[in-house]
Formats: C-alpha cells, sequence, structure tokens
C-alpha cells in the first residue's frame, strides 16, 4: 500500500526522554516513533486515521548538551480545579512556585535532523466517505504549506520542530554513515489496554537508518 | 545500549557481584550470642585508628530503601532498631526497636533452625537497659550491627549467611511481588521494581544515597503512573545495575575520578580481564596521573609517554585498540537524585584518539611545571580564588564530554578563563593552555606552540609588544616595582589595546631612554624586539584596533606568555653561558 509519505524535521535541540531518566532527562539518541507519529498527528490527523511509522533517517551527527532548568514539583491538580469550578471560586487554588522549585538537568540532542518515513492507515472509526486517497491528499497539502494543529515539537514542547515534505520524486538527503545498536527504544504507549503500558523494540541504526517495527510485529516487546 | 544495560552488563562481568538480593554495607560492630540468647561479645569490625576508624565493607541482605517511615532490615541494622540506643536524642528509638523485634518474630515464626532459635531468644529477652548494664562501648551507638553464633563467629559465619537465614530473606524479598511487565533494560516480561535501590558514593549527594531512577514528586510522574511503573525496570536489572555503580563508586575502586562536581565511572568491556583492566588504568592516567602513581607500572608509564607523544594505539598496544569497549558515567548530584553530566561509550581506540587531539591542542612550549597536569588542575584555573568548590557547575560535565568525544569545547571555559585572567592577572601555562585548546578546537584557527616570531595576527603581536614592554620596565626600573604595567593594563590591553598602547609606547620611550644609559647591549636587544614586532604590524589594517574579540584576547594572552617566557629562557642561557 504505497500511500506512505517521507517529512524531514529538524529544529536546534531535541529531548526524546528515556523513560528512566524522567526527572533529570536524557534524551535517546535518536527520534523515538511516537514521537515521530505526534509530529504527523500535529500535521494532519482524523480519528479515522492512524499514523504508522516505518523508517527514521538520522542526517545529522548524534550530540548531546547539558542544561539545567528551574522547574516546579507538582502538577496542576486536576480534582481541585473541577471542585473550584463547581463551587464558583478560586479560593486555595494557587501553586506557589518558590516554595515547589526542583532544578532539573536535561541532556538534550543538539541541531537534531531526521526523516520520518511513515504510512496511515484507516480504523475502526472511518466514515462511508473516508478513503486513504483523501488524506493523503490532505496530508501533502497541509505539509506542503506548512499547516498545523498545533507547532509539532521534537519530544517536548518547548523543542519546536520545523517540516517540511519530502516528494515522492525528490531524492533524501544523505543520512549520517553510522551504525550502532541504540539498545531498547519506546516503540509507543499502549493507550488502549489497560494501565496504559510501555512498549519497547530493540532499535538498530544502519548507515543512519533506523526500521521501525509495524505494530503488530513480534519484536514488539509487550 | 543505554546507560543501565551497560551497567547491567558490567554486573555480569563484576568478578564478585554480590548475589541478587544482597549488598555490601558498611558495618560497624559484631555482636555474637551464646547459645540461650545472652551476648557472648561485642567485636569492632572497624579499620583503622582512632578517629578514623573506618567501618567494614560486609555483605549483608539488601537494606530496605527508608525515607520517613519506621522500617526495619533483615537480620541486620543501626543501634537504634536492633538494640534500642542511640548517641543522640532519638525520638521514635522505642518505635524503631519495637518495630525491628516484631517484624522478626513474625519472620522466624515457626522455624527450626537452632541458629534463628538462638536469635528470636536474644530478640524476646534484650531490653536497651542492658546496654548499660553490659557496658557495651559507646562508640557502638548509631553503627550498623551484624549477629552471629559464637560457635559460628570463629569460621566467619554471620547469622545472616547461615542456609536457612538466607533461605527466609529470599523468600521474604521475592513475596512482594508486583505485577510483571516488560522490563526497559532487559526487554523481557519482569516484575517491575517499585524502588530502586540507592546509589552510595557520589560526592555531594545525601550520605543515605541517592537515587538515578526516582519518581517522589508529582511533576515526575506521567499517565498516572506511581514510582517504578513510569519506567519498567525489573528488580534484577535495578538490582544489578545499582551493585554495578556502587561497586564503582567505593572508595578506592579503580573505577572512580571526581571532576569537578561529577563523580566520574568508568569501566571497560572485552574478552578477558587484563585487557580490561589495561585499558581502565590508561584512562585513569589520561585524566589524573598522580591518583594512579602508586599503581602505574613502568610499562603503563611507557605506553602513556608514546600515547602523549601521538603514537596510534594500533603501535602501541594493539589489544586494546579494538575489541575494548569503554564506558564513562559522570554523575552530580541534585538533593536526593543524581544527575547524568555525561555517558560516553566507544571503543577505547577512539577515546584514545580523541584524548591525543586533547593534548596536541593543549600543547605548550614551554610547558607548565608538570607536563600533563591533571584535569582538576586545569578545572581549578577557571575558578574564583583557585578553589575547587566554585568551578562553574556545568562545565567539568561538558567539558569532560567535549575531551572524550572530541566535539568543540563549551565556550564556558573561554569566557571563564578570560574573567578570571582580568581578575588577578595570573597569565599562567595552564590558562593560556586552556584558552589555545578552545581557539584550535572551537574557533578552527591555528595557534602556535612555542613562540612564532613570523605570525602576524593582531592579538599574537599585541601581546608580544605588551610582555616586551614589561621587560623594558623590569629593565629600567628593577624588579622590586610595586605594580607593573601588567598589573595595572593587562586586562584593558588585551581587551580595548587602543585606549592603552599609545600610553603605554610613550612609557617605553622613557624606560627604553634610562636603559640606554646603562646598559648599550640590553637597550639595543630591547629596542631590536621591539622593533621586530612592530615591523610585522601594518598601519593600513587597523594594528591598535578599539577592541578584541574574544579570540583576539586568546591570541593576546598566547603572544604574551611566549614572549616572556623567552626572557626567561634567554636569563637562564646567557648564566649558562657565563659559567
Amino acid at each position: 500500500m504505497s500511500y506512505g509519505i517521507r517529512l524531514k524535521v529538524w529544529g536546534d535541540y531535541g529531548c526524546f526522554t528515556r523513560p528512566e531518566m524522567k526527572v533529570e532527562r536524557f534524551s535517546y539518541d535518536v527520534i523515538t516513533p511516537s514521537a515521530a507519529r505526534g509530529i504527523l498527528d500535529a500535521i494532519h490527523w482524523k480519528p479515522s486515521i492512524i499514523w504508522v511509522v516505518d523508517a527514521i533517517h538520522v542526517l545529522e551527527p548524534i550530540r548531546f548538551q547539558s542544561i539545567r532548568r528551574n522547574e516546579v514539583g507538582s502538577k496542576a491538580p486536576a480534582g481541585k480545579i473541577k471542585s473550584a469550578m463547581k463551587r464558583g471560586d478560586l479560593g486555595g487554588l494557587q501553586l506557589l512556585v518558590d516554595e515547589d522549585r526542583q532544578q532539573r538537568a536535561s541532556t538534550v540532542l543538539v541541531k537534531p535532523a531526521y526523516i520520518i518515513e511513515a504510512h496511515f492507515e484507516m480504523t475502526a472509526k472511518a466514515g462511508a466517505d473516508d478513503n486513504e486517497g483523501k488524506h493523503l491528499d490532505i496530508f501533502n497539502r497541509r505539509a506542503a504549506k506548512g499547516q498545523c494543529f498545533h507547532q509539532p515539537c521534537l519530544g517536548t514542547r518547548e523543542f519546536a520542530a520545523s517540516f517540511e515534505l519530502i516528494t515522492p520524486d525528490a531524492e533524501l538527503p544523505q543520512a549520517i554513515s553510522e551504525s550502532r545498536d541504540l539498545g531498547f527504544m519506546l516503540w509507543d504507549i499502549d493507550h488502549q489496554a489497560k494501565d496504559r503500558p510501555s512498549l519497547f523494540f530493540r532499535a538498530m541504526m544502519e548507515n543512519g537508518i533506523v526500521r521501525v517495527p509495524p505494530p503488530d510485529s513480534p519484536e514488539i516487546r509487550r | 545500549m543505554s546507560i543501565l544495560a551497560s551497567l547491567v552488563r558490567a554486573y555480569d562481568r563484576l568478578p564478585d557481584a554480590p548475589p541478587f538480593g544482597f549488598s555490601s554495607e558498611k558495618i560497624g560492630f559484631l555482636i555474637s550470642l551464646n547459645d540461650d540468647g545472652t551476648v557472648a561479645h561485642v567485636i569492632d569490625l572497624r579499620d583503622g585508628e582512632g578517629k578514623k576508624k573506618q567501618p567494614r565493607m560486609v555483605l549483608v541482605p539488601q537494606p530496605v530503601k527508608r525515607t520517613a517511615g519506621i522500617s526495619p532490615n533483615t537480620f541486620w541494622d543501626k543501634t537504634s532498631y536492633v538494640l534500642g540506643v542511640t548517641a543522640g536524642e532519638g525520638k521514635r528509638t522505642a518505635e524503631e526497636h519495637a518495630a525491628f523485634i516484631k517484624y522478626h518474630l513474625e519472620l522466624l515464626e515457626g522455624t527450626g533452625d537452632a541458629g534463628l532459635l538462638v536469635f528470636r531468644r536474644f530478640l524476646s529477652q534484650w531490653t536497651s537497659e542492658q546496654f548499660q548494664l553490659l557496658a557495651l562501648p559507646e562508640e557502638m551507638k548509631d553503627q550498623n550491627i551484624i549477629f552471629a553464633l559464637e560457635s559460628e563467629r570463629l569460621n566467619r559465619i554471620m547469622l545472616h549467611d547461615r542456609p536457612a537465614a538466607k533461605t527466609i530473606w529470599a523468600n521474604a524479598s521475592g513475596s512482594a511481588a508486583s505485577a510483571t511487565q516488560i522490563c526497559l533494560v532487559t526487554g523481557e516480561q519482569r516484575p517491575v521494581a517499585r524502588l530502586h535501590p540507592s546509589i552510595k558514593g557520589v560526592w555531594g549527594a545525601q550520605s543515605s544515597g541517592a537515587a538515578l531512577v526516582s519518581f517522589n514528586l508529582d511533576a515526575f510522574t506521567s499517565y498516572g503512573h506511581e514510582q517504578g511503573d513510569n519506567a519498567p525496570v525489573s528488580e534484577a536489572a535495578a538490582f544489578a545495575y545499582t551493585t554495578a555503580l556502587n561497586r564503582f563508586l567505593e572508595k578506592g575502586s579503580k573505577h572512580r575520578i571526581q571532576i569537578g562536581d561529577a563523580s566520574t565511572v568508568f569501566w571497560a568491556d572485552a574478552e578477558n580481564i587484563e585487557d580490561a583492566e589495561a585499558a581502565e588504568n590508561l584512562f585513569s592516567c589520561f585524566i589524573d596521573p598522580q591518583a594512579e602513581d602508586a599503581a602505574a607500572t613502568k610499562k603503563v608509564g611507557l605506553q602513556l609517554e608514546r600515547i602523549r607523544q601521538g603514537e596510534h594505539l594500533d603501535e602501541v598496544e594493539p589489544a586494546l585498540e579494538k575489541g575494548v569497549d569503554f564506558y564513562v558515567l559522570g554523575l552530580a548530584p541534585n538533593a536526593a537524585r543524581l544527575s547524568i553530566r555525561f555517558f560516553f561509550e566507544g571503543s577505547f581506540g577512539s577515546i584514545t584518539r580523541n584524548y591525543q587531539q586533547f593534548v596536541a591542542d593543549m600543547r605548550l612550549d614551554p610547558p607548565p611545571r608538570d607536563v600533563y597536569p591533571p584535569l582538576w588542575r586545569y578545572l581549578r584555573e577557571t575558578a574564583v580564588l583557585g578553589k575547587s568548590e566554585n568551578v562553574p557547575p556545568n562545565l567539568a560535565g561538558e567539558w569532560m564530554r567535549a575531551i572524550l568525544s572530541g566535539t568543540p569545547y563549551p565556550l564556558t571555559l573561554l569566557s571563564a578563563v578570560l574573567m578570571r585572567i582580568r581578575a588577578d592577572g595570573d597569565v599562567n601555562a595552564l590558562r593560556v593552555g586552556i584558552m589555545k585548546a578552545v581557539l584550535i578546537r572551537n574557533f578552527k584557527r591555528e595557534a602556535p606552540v612555542a613562540l612564532d616570531p613570523e605570525d602576524n595576527n593582531k592579538g599574537y603581536l599585541l601581546g608580544r609588544l605588551f610582555a616586551a614592554y614589561e621587560e623594558t620596565q623590569r629593565a629600567a626600573l628593577g624588579s622590586k616595582i610595586n605594580a607593573t604595567i601588567k598589573d595595572k593594563f593587562y586586562g584593558s590591553a588585551s581587551a580595548q589595546p587602543r585606549k592603552v598602547f599609545a600610553m603605554l609606547e610613550s612609557g617605553s620611550a622613557n624606560h627604553l631612554s634610562k636603559i640606554r644609559k646603562q646598559s648599550t647591549g640590553r637597550y639595543v636587544n630591547l629596542d631590536r624586539l621591539i622593533t621586530g614586532i612592530m615591523e610585522k604590524m601594518n598601519p593600513a589594517d587597523d594594528p591598535f584596533p578599539a577592541s578584541f574579540s574574544a579570540e583576539e584576547q586568546v591570541l593576546f594572552g598566547l603572544g604574551y606568555y611566549h614572549q616572556r617566557n623567552e626572557f626567561f629562557k634567554k636569563t637562564t642561557e646567557t648564566t649558562e653561558a657565563a659559567q
């Protein structure tokens, strides 16, 4: 099914946080398939399609940099906010940043650039007039124009991504010539299953290209 | 491979790794028990003399992670749990002691083992007053205590070494089985660790241990997961990586080095142990030669010399070039957490090449007093008052990463050194070396190693000129001046030459005329030097700019250093010639 697309994404920094190094963030070496899917979702997504990432080409050498930021330790309390909304009064709803400071260091990727090869498949929610060609056209148009629902990001929202569509007849930029075993990488999170388990796969980079297994592949550890 | 995966692999290769469920802890005292449960002897397990008594590392069942609650360890703990006494006030010593007794009486319910029954009797009849009655030593308070049967003590069998005790411990630690998930380190379906064991030994972190993987606050959790579910790591993998890391961080292990605020551990992965140890020895000599002085054999010293001269590792020691994977991990403390400053994995050959690049960048003639100083000495040059704790925080980690991977140096290095020079006026070999290295690698400029009379870069020439003016002043007025032109004008001459050099030129004219009347030969040499430098300047090319960029300030410092050391060289040569 040749409803595949190729998208070049790049940015100044990227942080694809490893799940175990979530507090003092440490990025994976390359973009995760779930982050790539997130970029595609930002450009075009409807409940009737689901994006599946096929391969990732790494265009720039993998470099890291460490930055330190002052953040806070708590999240906005959803329950309290709801009850404040019902009450109609803001009393007690506050976050005093100075009492909740957490200094966290992040090790981020410097000037990452990737080509995402992906395709989409129709889901059960596809209606009668939904077909692949239509969605592909919409995506190509939006990507060429630079249209998106929200700015795509490289891992975390503060690292914005720029994107550019690579048409089927255009030549692909050259990937780096490194080959490495990247260890177990996050494939995606199974939001449908109970407890939202994370799914992992063994990522191998060959000449700068990482092949991502399809969703029903046995390579994905679940 | 990821950090945790490579640590788990290192654990598998540790020669004497603690088995699952055990860890090495600092134990102070041993209490041996008679068969009826009374105390037979109290033995001090600490090494050393007087105030410097260090508790011994003993393999004991893994301690529970305690933060604010009361939870006893199995078969050992500190005195407030075990005996109910502490040195200080101890607000809840009684509860802690009661918890210890209760936990063990439940644990040992129905056991038939003789040794464990002795322990039960001890627990049932011990009261904290007995501490005074038996006149047990005061320094025992707040130490960790282990137990042994008097009959087995001389065979060095502790209570927790008994087979029955081991079985009970294995069952107890295994019973808290959580739901299995895919472990992100091994990729297999295993029970997931809720809390990871603590890492001890990182400089600056809490003494009770810090966590590499932790999710103790709301902002750190995602998707409603709690604690360890945020990052599923199996119990076995969590035990393996923390044990390996703790072993590497131990005092006196040949795997750790302190660089700035980053405790750095390094380990090699090779087919045979000798290659791995050789690589680790060499690496620690790259970073800090003095640390390995006692252990450095002639062979390592020779290899090091050849490597520093630029020989390819293939020729020096071919076994280390391929087939040795090397890992370096820099950990810095952040409250109760550990932050990873850098992680490098690659072949030992690539590390050696990057080290050689670093040495070549730093090379200066004349070299600093010890030709290849350790990294911390360089870092001290960037700190206020030269104190290690004032080194800018991220700098050590970023610099180490740049050295190991051959990437450009952090520019903070350059700005820190320039600021220090402006503050205390000390242009020494270490600082000039750092600046030169940054210039070569980051700005891709060529910079001379020794004095280069042909170089006509503006910054370099003005630096040499400044050194010449300083020497002229010294020759005219003697060495006992309170403030030379360097003390007063170095900062402004290097940053804004146009303001300053006119004044310096007229001052030097006066100095030169004085020298001419005292010693014509000296005058001729100095005058020739100054004209030689000025000859290289091109009037059309703005030889005295209004301000210098950072790169040109570096070349100014370099020129100053080279020229000034020329004068010292000359004086030693003339004294030698005179002799």
